[in-house]
């Protein structure tokens, strides 16, 4: 279970995430010494919940999933996982929340396949056999078997998109967190992946997937929250949810 | 991370030329100056010159931190010697002002590169270096300003990623490795992209340049610039030898 609290984030002048030309940068409000991209956010994201977080540019989906493993800290409130405060766990939080950033290529710290996925779980100390059994578990859950050895920079976008998907499972965590990951994949590479994420879930992994469109992941959620202005505007059953939407400048489905 | 922010402070209405005379003008200044009370006065006019440029002693500290520890460690090891006392602190005393010195110039530096676009910073090198040199060396500092925030940007991103999978576990030397090798590959990665960006957009060796403004705040820079360049040319002939 991941648990935001009350939770307010300010962006100082110039910092990371202001100025970083990612698409979700903070909300500006007229405040020159900064800008606030959440203000006051409350979310329950229950175990094996499918959750669609949508919202226009600005409106702080990339800020708030970042607070969820702790690569931000929040000004006011907090992130709970398990009923841990992030801040006082962040092994566990980035145990139990993995995630997958826009940019593919933002993912990658190693230049083969195999040597990244392998990455999160030799931080945790497993031993060889545990970690070789991870790496090919997660590989097959992209379809990436026997391509281990493959250089990441010479994949298509949709096979890095994969590549870090299976980077994040390899960690075994309860969450998922996929950060606008249909962006500039073509029809096959959007549902090859959107696929292997609703076996994800149908296995148990909880998965939240930030985006600006909904038209290929709505069908298969339990849940959609959009943001607006750094607040929860919606909170409600994907079919519900869509209807009360208004003009809030998201991509919308054409039938739910 | 250093780079130009739009405003509207005195700063900011400066042409980048005067900036960069003035930067000069207090360089020669703080050269001339090495004694306490000289840079006591160069650390109050450094102080006016950043309010002038909406930047806080803040700002500079937060830019530079990764460079005040080797700035802090040339007095240090300048005090070390090989056999007793082993620590000699008075001889420490010349490179800390040193030091300093260098800290004031490098806050002047955070504040020009805060108000100066960097299209004016081009134009102004090639303005004050005449020729295919002047127009070489403002490209080049274009390239340098627009570049490198691209490149800390990107390391701040692999270690961002590193983090995510719990990278700081690892040993120091481990996670420098890690960065070094994913920063470089993705420093050639973007430099392939800029070179194909750069022909894209026609990149002219003589671009039209934006206009030179040269206004009643620049005659009070460049007043300074000569009242400072003064003070250097006083404090040089004093302490010479004839």
């Amino acid at each position: 279970m991941i648990e935001v609290r009350g939770l307010t984030h300010r962006y100082g002048r110039g910092e990371a995430g202001a100025d970083s030309g990612d698409a979700d940068g903070p909300v500006s409000d007229g405040d020159a010494a900064g800008s606030t991209a959440l203000r006051d956010v409350s979310l329950r994201i229950p175990d094996g919940e499918f959750l669609v977080l949508a919202g226009a540019n600005g409106s702080g989906k990339s800020t708030l999933v970042r607070q969820f493993n702790g690569l931000l800290t929040p000004d006011e409130g907090e992130v709970l996982v398990d009923g841990t405060p992030v801040v006082d766990d962040l092994v566990a939080a980035r145990t139990r929340v993995g995630m997958v950033f826009q940019e593919p290529r933002d993912c990658f710290v190693a230049a083969t396949v195999a040597r990244d996925v392998a990455f999160g779980p030799e931080n945790l100390g497993l031993s060889r056999e545990e970690i070789d059994r991870r790496v090919e578990r997660a590989l097959a859950a992209v379809n990436m078997v026997g391509r281990g050895d493959e250089r990441i920079d010479r994949l298509s976008g949709g096979e890095q998109e994969r590549v870090a998907v299976a980077g994040a499972l390899a960690m075994e965590p309860s969450h998922l967190v996929l950060d606008e990951p249909f962006t500039g994949l073509d029809e096959p590479a959007r549902e090859s992946v959107l696929t292997h994420l609703i076996e994800l879930n149908r296995g148990g992994t909880g998965v939240v997937v930030v985006t600006h469109d909904l038209r290929d992941v709505l069908a298969h959620a339990d849940r959609l929250v959009v943001l607006a202005d750094g607040e929860v505007a919606v909170d409600a059953p994907p079919a519900k949810g869509v209807d009360t939407l208004g003009d809030l400048p998201v991509r919308r489905p054409e039938r739910c | 991370m250093l780079t130009y922010e739009p405003g509207d402070s005195v700063g900011h209405r400066l042409d980048a030329r005067s900036k960069l005379l003035l930067q000069a003008a207090f360089a020669a200044a703080a050269f001339g100056h090495t004694d306490p009370v000289g840079l006591a006065v160069l650390t109050g006019l450094t102080l006016a010159l950043l309010a002038l440029a909406s930047t806080t002693p803040r700002d500079v500290f937060a830019e530079y931190r990764g460079v005040l520890p080797l700035l802090a460690a040339a007095p240090a090891i300048e005090s070390l010697r090989f056999g007793a006392p082993w620590v000699d602190p008075a001889v420490a005393a010349d490179p800390a002002l040193a030091a300093y010195r260098t800290l004031l110039l490098l806050a002047l530096v955070a504040a020009y590169v805060r108000t100066t676009p960097v299209r004016e910073s081009e134009a102004a090198v090639a303005r004050l270096v005449p020729g295919k040199p002047g127009r070489l060396l403002g490209l080049g500092v274009g390239l340098v300003f627009r570049f490198l925030p691209v490149l800390q940007a990107d390391i701040a991103r692999t270690r961002e990623a590193m983090a995510a999978r719990l990278g700081e576990e690892r040993p120091l030397r481990d996670r420098v490795r890690l960065v070094a090798t994913a920063g470089l590959t993705r420093a050639f990665s973007r430099t392939d992209r800029l070179a194909v960006a750069l022909r894209a957009r026609c990149l002219s060796w003589n671009p039209t340049p934006p206009e030179a403004t040269f206004g009643r705040v620049d005659a009070g820079a460049l007043a300074l610039a000569t009242a400072l360049v003064g003070w250097a040319v006083w404090s040089a002939a004093a302490t010479a030898p004839w």
